[in-house]
């Protein structure tokens, strides 16, 4: 009888609480797929080259995994009082009945453990399909092949998701417990009736209040732009609190601001429900400014990281500019002048075969005068310069007399040098100063490489730290490595950002919905068709929903254009790549919530 | 003319084995520019005989005829059109928006019907000095007090000129003085605006500003008294009389 109990009530939940149970699933989704990033294409491929990234991904991912319950356990006891509250009439039913305090506990203990069972099976296995959505996702942006056979079933990301799953429902089951323990019966009972007054604020403060916000806004954009988003200092922080308060003074006064301008437009005023959905807005404003600026500026990091995170990633495709696909440099070389191909090739490596290009070249010390004269500290043949550049595909060189030909970084090597170019004769005479072998490999890079690799290690060239290899591929995984980083624990924190406003706007509009029933049967009796209340309900939540996501993109296109006037010398932000993904997940997440909040709130006000 | 028409009106709630007859055939007319109260005890019928028709209950059988037009026969979109066009309503608890001003309130019934917003500030403020609340229009719900409440609620809903205007217990929240005074309004307007008005009520006080009575009982219409130019006081002694009859003895019928 209890458990069946529970079991009806779980039932009768997903029709009234289909949002608690939607972020549920989304936040269980999102633990697992971030904890089984192992799986991922693109880190199995940093770590089939056993790259040292893979594990500080792997590590960073578990430490912002705690930040991240942190947040979801505010986001499911917000969610949970909500219904507590809505159920408060049912509760006191329980305890009018007779039902003791410790068996109304244990009712709710057992309905948060089968919600919480339901919402763990759910959202590991569309975990499972969002991890293979993240691997094409981060596939393609990093042109990664992606096999989707081997993305495997994670049971240590399962194993840690249902660990800090069951320690935040054991939390709601203890505020529960508490709550049920703490009510008094006559506060449940009476729990409909509720005495809200509705203090009209000035309408000439209102404005004021709203030239101001936006004025503030505007300053601390002007800042932004002018300082650059990297200045960090004390006026940084300024600009910060001034596009705070400028955010919560915009939604102070908005609904007021927006009554003034519609009220003196008395066609519109007066048509259909218009006036009714006005006032709703703004009787709400008093108790939801605070929550909404929260939201807006949750949704500004959401998309600000999201947005970043993509952007930035996008230069990865050019590969690397490097010239050669390894170079190893001998430092010791004025004492102990080697053949490096040949070393290698005594190690095993067959430097004919498997390279399609090789040279080795030397920078010797100049002499005296060359040095006086060009300040340069190296000294380079003319044919073997040449040499390089017909492997670089660049045109060759003439030097016409004796002067010294100079052309910094032309040759592109780590051998941060300065050097000049002379005659081979002129040359003949000097001591040797750096080896460098460079070349190109003729079959697979990675396969190549890894033989490389092997001959180096079995000491085809000394390993006391006098020789430097360095691949491009090595460059490249480097590269990829952070890139890999910023783009999962972007979309990470996004997501979970993202998930907490739109689930804390869904339960504020829900609640709402509670109170506004009895207005939209005063509204049918009035004769207002269905259509027209169905109307004011969609452009409330649709208010409540996109006022703060508008505000949030204005800032982050601010905030963006900022960032790239730095980012520009370097590389650009791709706005294309970044919008899209954003836009993606902004569609897919705050979408579904406002759907389920607009079907909500419709069948709240329509009293079924 | 008949604003109002009630043919064998009959009403059963559930379905087989275990069905209540609330209304077993129930007639009767109202004239246009009349004021009418229903009266009865908890469990006469008179809520459900008002809820049919105000049109949001549906009846078994029988049929009502409001302003010439059949309701029974209504399609529910066309009967949200109906109760915006014909009707007016006021009830217990006044039921005004409480995030509205009053002014609002009354605004908003025109609104719905689509009114010219031009002709909407004139009309409520017309209103409004008929019910004498031209003072509170642009206060809220909550400043006003109980009888205020109702007069807002009694002006949204004669601002729409209705054919019928039904009021369920109107004066059912508020003390004697406030429902003195409403009904002093209600008089008023149908004197001097010949609204047609149709009112429940199961308070003896209430119902003798009434021009006739009707009384039900267990679903049937038991008798009716009229007024017929006689002193409220004396009509009063009258309704108390009937009222006491209908009880049946049984002391706790107010």
């Amino acid at each position: 009888m209890f458990s069946k109990l529970a079991a009806r009530n779980v039932r009768r939940s997903f029709k009234d609480y289909s949002i608690y149970f939607i972020t549920l699933v989304f936040g269980v989704c999102v633990f697992y797929t971030f904890n089984a990033l192992e799986g991922q294409s693109v880190l199995r491929y940093l770590s089939q080259s056993q790259h040292y990234i893979v594990e500080g991904i792997l590590m960073l991912m578990d430490v912002f995994s705690v930040f991240v319950s942190v947040i979801l356990a505010a986001v499911i006891l917000y969610a949970n009082t909500f219904m507590m509250k809505r159920r408060k009439k049912e509760l006191g039913t329980y305890f009018l009945l007779g039902l003791p305090t410790g068996k109304v506990s244990a009712l709710l203990f057992l309905e948060t453990l089968l919600i919480g069972i339901l919402a763990l099976v759910v959202g590991v296995v569309v975990g499972v399909f969002f991890s293979f959505g993240l691997s094409a996702l981060s596939g393609s942006l990093f042109r990664v092949s992606v096999d989707f056979l081997k993305l495997s079933f994670s049971f240590k990301a399962m194993g840690k998701t249902v660990l800090y799953f069951g320690i935040m429902f054991l939390l709601v089951m203890i505020f529960n417990g508490v709550s049920v323990a703490k009510c008094k019966l006559i506060d449940l009972i009476q729990a409909e009736r509720r005495n809200e007054d509705m203090k009209e604020q000035s309408v000439g403060k209102s404005v004021v209040m709203f030239l101001l916000g936006v004025a503030l806004i505007v300053i601390a954009y002007a800042m932004l732009l002018i300082r650059g988003i990297f200045a960090i200092d004390a006026l940084f922080l300024v600009m910060l609190g001034l596009g705070t308060v400028g955010t919560l003074l915009f939604f102070r006064s908005l609904s007021g601001f927006v009554l003034r301008v519609c009220r003196g437009n008395k066609g519109f005023y007066y048509k259909g429900l218009n006036m009714f959905t006005l006032r709703q807005f703004n009787s709400k404003i008093h108790t939801t400014y605070l929550s909404m600026t929260a939201i807006c500026l949750m949704l500004l990091l959401a998309i600000g990281i999201t947005a970043c995170s993509v952007g930035l990633n996008n230069t990865i495709n050019a590969m690397t500019d490097e010239p050669f696909d390894f170079q190893i440099v001998n430092y010791d070389a004025d004492k102990n002048a080697v053949d490096m191909a040949a070393a290698l090739k005594e190690k095993g490596f067959d430097t004919d075969g498997e390279l399609s290009e090789c040279l080795q070249y030397t920078y010797y010390y100049p002499d005296e005068a060359t040095e006086e004269k060009t300040g340069a500290s190296a000294v380079i043949s003319l044919s073997e310069y040449n040499a390089i550049m017909e492997m670089m595909g660049r045109p060759a060189v003439t030097l016409e007399d004796t002067e010294p030909f100079r052309d910094e970084g032309a040759l592109g090597d780590v051998v941060r040098i300065g050097y000049v170019v002379m005659r081979d004769e002129q040359v003949a005479a000097l001591s040797v100063r750096r080896q460098v072998l460079v070349g190109n490999y003729a079959g697979d890079i990675e396969e190549t490489e890894a033989l490389l690799m092997n001959a180096l290690e079995n000491g085809a060239v000394s390993n006391d730290g006098t020789f430097y290899c360095h691949t491009k591929l090595s460059t490249y995984l480097d590269l990829l490595g952070s890139k890999v980083l910023v783009i999962f624990l972007g979309l990470y924190l996004g997501f979970i950002f993202l998930l907490a406003s739109a689930a804390v706007l869904a339960l504020q509009q829900l609640s709402q919905a509670a109170d506004n029933a009895k207005r939209y049967a005063i509204l049918a009796r009035l004769g207002a068709e269905e259509k027209l209340r169905d109307r004011s309900v969609f452009v409330q939540v649709a208010l409540a929903f996109f006022v703060p996501l508008v505000l949030a993109i204005v800032h982050a296109i601010v905030g963006m254009t900022s960032a790239n006037a730095v980012i520009a010398e370097v590389g650009k932000l791709d706005a294309a790549a970044s919008g899209a993904v954003t836009a993606a997940f902004l569609v897919v997440i705050y979408g579904a919530y406002f759907i389920a909040t607009c079907l909500g709130c419709k069948r709240v006000a329509r009293g079924k | 003319m008949d604003i109002l028409k009630v043919q064998d009106l009959k009403k059963t709630y559930g379905g087989k084995g275990a069905s209540t007859v609330a209304l077993k055939g129930v007639s009767f007319n109202v004239e246009e520019g009349e004021f009418v109260g229903i009266m009865g005890a908890s469990g006469s019928g008179k809520t459900t005989l008002l809820s049919c028709i105000a049109t949001i209950d549906r009846p078994t059988s029988g049929s009502i005829v409001i302003d010439g037009g059949e309701v029974t026969a209504l399609r529910p979109k066309q009967l949200t059109a109906f109760r915006r066009e014909k009707l007016g309503f006021i009830f217990q608890d006044c039921n005004l928006l409480d995030t509205l001003t009053a002014f609002e309130n009354i605004a908003l019934a025109l609104s719905i019907r689509g009114d010219h917003a031009g002709n909407v500030e004139r009309k409520v403020k017309e209103t409004a000095v008929l019910l004498g609340i031209e003072g509170c229009l642009q206060k809220f719900p909550y400043q006003l007090s109980g009888g205020q409440q109702q007069r807002v609620a009694a002006a949204r809903a004669i601002v729409t000129n209705p054919a019928l205007i039904l009021a369920d217990e109107p004066t059912g929240a508020l003390d004697s003085k406030s429902a003195g005074m409403l009904l002093e309004c209600m008089e008023e307007l149908n004197e001097q605006q010949g609204a047609t008005i149709l009112m429940v009520t199961h308070d003896a006080f209430t119902a003798s500003w009434c021009h006739r009575i009707l009384f039900l009982r267990d679903g049937e219409v038991y008798g009716t008294l009229r007024r017929e130019g006689r002193s409220r006081r004396a009509f009063f002694k009258d309704v108390m009389a009937v009222v006491a009859e209908l009880g049946g003895g049984n002391s706790d019928v107010l």
